[in-house]
């Protein structure tokens, strides 16, 4: 295949399908827990920690040696550790801790722009997602990454389900509610964080809540809402690929593309298959149709 | 409270303040193995609040909470109490959760980090939704259920850790009469014959009445009324007043009454 014979498409490629399984996996309790902002927030957060390097590496020219992203996951991680405590110390507006830390963030991160040279085409990149910059570091950090993430997630599953479906019957019950919180912020944080290699910082958040926002429609029980939410990330990643790579379009515009194509799809579908359910007298007139 | 071992949880000069205005003011109670209590108070007289502190939840009061002996800010075993929550049925209707799924949750406080459940642990899921007869919904969508289903499901996610004492907040709002009452024979019958210790929290005096054997009324204070014949001989009236002195009473032992 053309598409495998450059070394940069095989990792980007390799990223994707690692970011297809963890992104959508962080995504299904980011919904059920009704966060959905949660992932944008932490990806403009990472664009403060970008822009903060790209600002050092202005006069610390050995820093620009180094992918800003990872600068970017580290600020990530600590932001995500504030949220967390914005939400346990103002409990009765715990929504605005996202909004708080998001506008601080972009606007640190823009006064960082501004300090280094303005906006270049690294911050371009960084913003849309570009699959021509990755390398083989990157490939094996964001490897590392993502199977610690899925590791946790899998691990901690049975807590997580419970502080997702009712936080407080899990902490009467003795779960450790703020450790396994904050140890969720943490590997959403880098989730998002890396997301942003392939994605960009504008459509990280379509990898994450939109498998799973999908996912939701049609799962009957939640272990398969993550299988569902998996694979239609992987699809979404699959075809954004190579979409993008034959008719040259952003790969990252194009996932998030698919992927909201895919929610529209179990929508409408969801929408056809309640209506068969509540007339099986018209749903036998078309099968009866279908079979003229 | 002369026979301590017997003593499941114990409450000494209990207070608690939300920001200026005080919520509970020198609770004082007992509660032995086997008993059946009915807290009961008017909306806004702290009962809930009461729960929470006794869960563990809230951890700014004055005063001592002890379950079985242990002061409950050092309490570790928690699913050793059971808690229905009044809000549980206010979950997010749309979250794909089965009600096997629900009830497992249960088990996930007693079996602690990084274990997971084997095959005796599914057997006791059974169980518990055979005890509130909703075995044949196991795999069935919470969301998709009546309330009173949901409660049920709830109520075996409670009981799925084998507690020996159960807390349920407003069980039977918005559930009709002739399904409360089956539901207070059930309760009883679980505290005839399995010997679970229950706390009923309500603000609905009457059907109750017949199935506690002790009764306790919160209006800010607490009225402890002891048995339930005392109670309804007893006027009503002193749970809302602020007038009325402590009557503390031990349901077995009239000798130490006052």
């Amino acid at each position: 295949m053309v598409f495998l014979e450059f070394d940069f498409l095989r990792y980007a490629l390799i990223i994707g399908l690692m970011l297809g399984v963890v992104a959508p996996a962080a995504g299904v309790f980011v919904v059920v827990r009704k966060t959905p902002m949660i992932a944008d927030a932490m990806s403009h957060t990472a664009l403060t920690g970008i822009a903060f390097h790209l600002w050092l590496a202005s006069f610390w020219v050995w820093l620009s040696e180094w992918n800003p992203l990872y600068t970017g996951i580290l600020f990530t991680f600590i932001v995500s550790f504030i949220i967390e405590y914005l939400r346990r110390r103002f409990k009765t507006f715990q929504e605005l801790s996202i909004p708080v830390v998001m506008a601080s963030a972009i606007g640190l991160g823009v006064v960082f722009i501004s300090l280094a040279d303005g906006f270049n085409n690294d911050l371009f990149n960084f913003l849309f997602g570009s699959i021509l910059t990755v390398n083989v570091t990157d490939t094996m950090v964001i490897g590392i990454i993502s199977a610690v993430s899925l590791l946790l997630f899998l691990l901690f599953y049975k807590e997580l389900l419970f502080l997702a479906f009712d936080e407080e019957q899990a902490d009467a019950n003795g779960i450790p509610v703020q450790r396994v919180n904050l140890l969720f912020a943490g590997i959403v944080a880098v989730v998002v964080a890396s997301s942003i290699s392939i994605l960009g910082v504008l459509l990280v958040s379509a990898l994450i809540t939109l498998p799973a926002a999908a996912a939701l429609r049609v799962a009957s029980n939640f272990k398969s809402m993550f299988l569902y939410a998996i694979v239609f990330g992987e699809a979404a990643v699959l075809a954004g690929f190579f979409v993008s790579y034959y008719y040259d379009l952003s790969s990252g515009g194009t996932i998030a593309v698919i992927s909201f194509a895919i929610w529209t799809i179990v929508v409408l579908a969801e929408k056809v298959a309640g209506r068969i359910r509540q007339r099986p007298w018209e749903a036998a007139k078309w099968t009866d149709k279908a079979n003229q | 409270m002369e026979d301590s071992t017997n003593t499941l949880l114990e409450v000494n000069h209990l207070s608690f303040r939300y920001e200026s205005e005080l919520v509970l003011d020198d609770i004082n109670m007992n509660i032995n193995h086997g008993d059946f209590v009915g807290l009961v108070g008017p909306n806004g007289s702290g009962k809930s609040t009461l729960v929470r502190i006794l869960l563990g939840l809230h951890k700014q009061y004055r005063g001592e909470v002890r379950w079985f002996g242990t002061p409950a800010r050092h309490f570790h075993q928690w699913p050793k109490i059971g808690y229905v929550s009044q809000k549980a049925n206010r979950f997010n209707a749309g979250f794909p959760v089965t009600v096997y799924e629900v009830v497992a949750m249960g088990l996930y406080g007693k079996k602690g980090l990084l274990r997971f459940l084997n095959r005796k642990d599914k057997q006791r899921i059974h169980e518990a939704l055979e005890q509130v007869d909703m075995l044949g919904y196991k795999k069935k969508n919470m969301g998709r259920l009546s309330g009173g289903q949901q409660q049920r499901v709830f109520i075996a996610r409670a009981l799925v850790s084998d507690p020996e004492v159960l807390i349920l907040d407003e069980p039977t709002v918005g559930v009709d009469a002739a399904s409360a009452q089956s539901f207070y024979e059930r309760l009883s019958y679980w505290n005839r014959e399995k010997g679970i210790t229950l706390i009923l929290v309500t603000h609905d005096v009457g059907a109750m009445t017949k199935y506690v054997t002790k009764v306790a009324c919160l209006n800010q204070q607490l009225h402890f009324h002891g048995t339930t014949r005392e109670f309804e001989e007893s006027d009503l009236a002193g749970t809302y007043g602020h007038d009325v002195h402590i009557i503390h009473h031990e349901h077995d032992h009239h000798a130490g009454g006052a």
